[in-house]
């Protein structure tokens, strides 16, 4: 009877994690016939989207999964590929980089997809991408911002701003701010290849562009949650200004330890940092963090107000730049997916030829997208006009925050 | 380093040490029982943080099956505390139950307990992820109203800041490590556990009933596992399933270092890490966890049994 119970048991949990994996793995149907009356019909074409559903960077992939979602959904509901829905095909790539390579083999070999959206970190692309360029797959990054991403290949292209376009502005704005800051401390975290691009690029702005004094250069890891030493370290050279390239739940960490301990300067935070997923972390302190954005959500074109008020519907808040990105990225392969078949229908070519045509109209269409108006540039670097600055404001309690627009 | 750096580096390895010392309390407890390391540890340190969470009334976020419910009351948060570490205690029981003793039963290898409980740690943290998402989550601020958020050993001009919830998390570490070993000491009962961990069989045989002993170390060793989750979210929030994880390894390295199955030794092993930790230049600082395992090594090369351990005379 002991043991029939324990397995009992153990069939529960593990019928609970098989759940589980089908809900990470689950794509939505397109809902309904929609508001247009022209929800797509016939056999769905397959897009992969691999991104960080599980693991510490699953608090950035979770974003970017609700933005693919609300575009497969809104594309599908205004007749998909010219009248075929997309269906969207999620592989969880966790936060590393063995997880990248698993999720694109599956999408490319398994799912036989047309192309992927992914991955979350700069770091899994520089792992995965190779892969796609191997079998010639289009893939659009999301959210990979480091140096040399298009570069890994042909195929490769990213909806997402470099982080050496995006960051200056944030620092600009702290000038702005406090234009007495003299002495900024740098913080990153080393074992992620984005954290040490970005943090590249902030202290060459800091030095060479604004001419300030680098006072301290402190260094972590993504998976450390004391910070005891970095804060204690940053706040014994008095520094003005503190900017940290980290992610998530570290960054959070980060700010509030430092805070806590008596900092009460201007903090930079970088893109791993741009999330709402950090004020259950930093709580109040979370408050007067700068961070450059590549998304507004007061972009004002029809594609970003339908994408807004999805999301504010679904999730009773303001759609952040991760969400904003995924969105781009699917409509990007929807468009381009329909301008192909308008010149020659995908049916009539084998998948090969769909991929490859496939990214050749990516790079060269124009896109009208939440992000503003974006094209690519022959290495598939997105150019985009339009960059800003929020800064976090808490509410009373700490628990609720929102990014105000200050640039 | 000036005086005020050095003492500023002791009171932050104090405090890292004692995230680490709370967390191997637990663990070392069914070591010094069974002999066994329970990998399941950190994941029911895991969920007793979340259990305090959902206990002080409050809602899981927009991911995850269960997004936005929350339970119909609402708890202070020390009776929270309690009562999710004692719910915690029933889930290390529900380990030993799935974990443990089906092989302890047909008398199969150590090694494969270690396995087993691995297999629970990852399903334990997928099912949380699957009820209530991958974000961080955090109690209202300032939990224990304590007031000021660091308090300063230095002087006004000479400030070493310290936060006050790591004094807390030193305080309740010290206070367990007491109580441990007076009822390993002082009562009955922790002299029937010394003689189930002597030999189990023999115990038995003298009319100790070491199933529910057994159950009850499991018990004691996941309620301090879950009031040390909640105590290290209070300082560093729960960042997420994988939150007691990351301190699996160290805190095998904290026990191993402080000597296997040795109450005392976890705290002393805990403390070791954390001042080394501390003591790592700041240009290296990111490398800590290399220097830590760095000194675990050297220290095991000239004392095998940990620094607090018994050499363990193997009778033929």
């Amino acid at each position: 009877m002991r043991i029939r119970l324990s397995r009992l048991l153990a069939g529960v949990l593990l019928l609970s994690i098989l759940a589980a994996c089908g809900g990470a793995t689950a794509t939505t149907a397109p809902s309904g016939s929609g508001t247009t009356g022209g929800a797509a019909t016939g056999e769905p074409i397959p897009l992969g989207v691999a991104l960080a559903q599980t693991g510490n960077v699953a608090l950035l992939g979770q974003e970017q999964v609700i933005g693919a979602k609300l575009a497969e959904t809104y594309f599908n509901n205004k007749g998909g590929v010219n009248g075929r829905p997309i269906k969207l095909i999620f592989q969880d790539t966790a936060g590393d980089e063995a997880g990248a390579i698993n999720a694109f083999q599956t999408l490319i070999n398994q799912d036989k997809v047309v192309g992927i959206v992914g991955p979350t970190l700069s770091q899994q692309a520089f792992s995965a991408d190779p892969i796609a360029e191997q079998a010639k797959v289009p893939v659009l990054g999301p959210s990979n911002t480091a140096k040399g991403i298009p570069q890994i290949g042909n195929y490769i292209a990213r909806v997402s701003a470099p982080v050496a376009v995006v960051a200056p502005n944030a620092l600009q704005a702290a000038l702005e701010i406090n234009p007495n800051i003299k002495k900024v401390a740098v913080l990153y975290a080393q074992n992620d290849a984005f954290s040490k691009s970005e943090t590249g690029t902030f202290q060459n702005t800091v030095t060479a562009t604004l001419k300030l004094e680098l006072v301290t250069v402190q260094q972590f890891q993504t998976t450390d949650t004391d910070f005891t030493t970095q804060s204690t370290n940053v706040i014994n050279v008095n520094p003005d200004l503190v900017i940290i390239s980290g992610l998530a739940a570290d960054g959070g960490n980060l700010v509030k330890q430092l805070r806590e301990l008596g900092y009460t300067g201007l903090i930079i935070g970088g893109n791993g940092l741009n999330t709402a997923n950090i004020f259950p972390v930093c709580q109040k302190f979370c408050d007067g963090i700068i961070i450059a954005q590549a998304y507004s959500f007061a972009q004002e074109n029809a594609v970003n107000k339908a994408f807004r008020e999805a999301y504010k519907a679904e999730q009773k808040k303001e759609p952040p730049q991760f969400s904003g990105q995924a969105f781009t990225g699917v409509q990007v392969f929807v468009e381009a997916l329909t301008a192909l078949d308008s010149k020659t229908k995908l049916n009539t070519l084998s998948l090969e030829q769909i991929r490859e045509q496939l990214n050749t109209q990516i790079l060269a269409g124009k896109y009208d997208t939440p992000l503003g108006q974006i094209s690519f540039d022959p290495e598939g670097e997105i150019i985009q006009s339009k960059y800003y600055v929020a800064q976090i404001k808490m509410d009373e309690t700490g628990t609720n925050g929102t990014f105000n627009f200050i640039r | 380093m000036t005086l005020t750096q050095f003492f500023q580096n002791v009171l932050n390895g104090l405090s890292i040490g004692s995230v680490y010392a709370i967390f191997a309390l637990g663990y070392t407890l069914v070591f010094s029982i069974l002999g066994i390391i329970n990998f399941a540890h950190g994941s029911v340190f895991t969920l007793g943080a979340y259990f305090t969470y959902m206990l002080t009334g409050l809602a899981v976020g927009f991911n995850g099956v269960l997004a936005t419910t929350k339970l119909p009351f609402a708890l202070p948060f020390i009776l929270a505390l309690l009562v999710g570490s004692a719910l915690a205690g029933l889930m290390g029981v529900l380990v030993e139950r799935l974990a443990f003793r089906p092989l302890r039963d047909r008398g199969s290898d150590r090694l494969l307990s270690l396995v087993s409980s691995l297999g629970v740690a990852v399903i334990i943290v997928n099912v949380i992820q699957y009820l209530v998402g991958a974000e961080a989550y955090s109690y209202r601020s300032d939990p224990f109203g304590l007031g000021q958020p660091t308090v300063n050993f230095g002087s006004a001009e000479r400030p070493i800041p310290v936060r006050s919830v790591q004094l807390v998390i030193f305080a309740v570490s010290m206070v367990v490590l007491i109580v441990l070993t007076l009822i390993i000491n002082r009562t009955k009962l922790g002299k029937a556990l010394q003689a189930v961990a002597e030999d189990t069989v023999t115990a038995r045989l003298l009319g100790i009933n070491t199933d529910r002993l057994i159950l009850f170390t499991f018990f004691v060793s996941g309620f301090l596992g879950g009031m040390a989750g909640t105590l290290v979210a209070t300082s560093q929030s729960i960042t997420g399933p994988y939150f007691g994880i990351a301190f699996g390894l160290k805190g095998l390295a904290v026990i191993v270092l402080g000597g296997l199955g040795n109450i005392p030794g976890a705290v002393v092993g805990g403390f070791v890490i954390g001042l080394a930790e501390a003591f790592v230049p700041s240009q290296y600082v990111a490398y800590k966890e290399a220097v830590a395992f760095a000194l675990l090594f050297l220290i095991l090369l000239i004392r095998p049994q940990g620094l607090l351990g018994r050499v363990q005379v193997q009778k033929v």
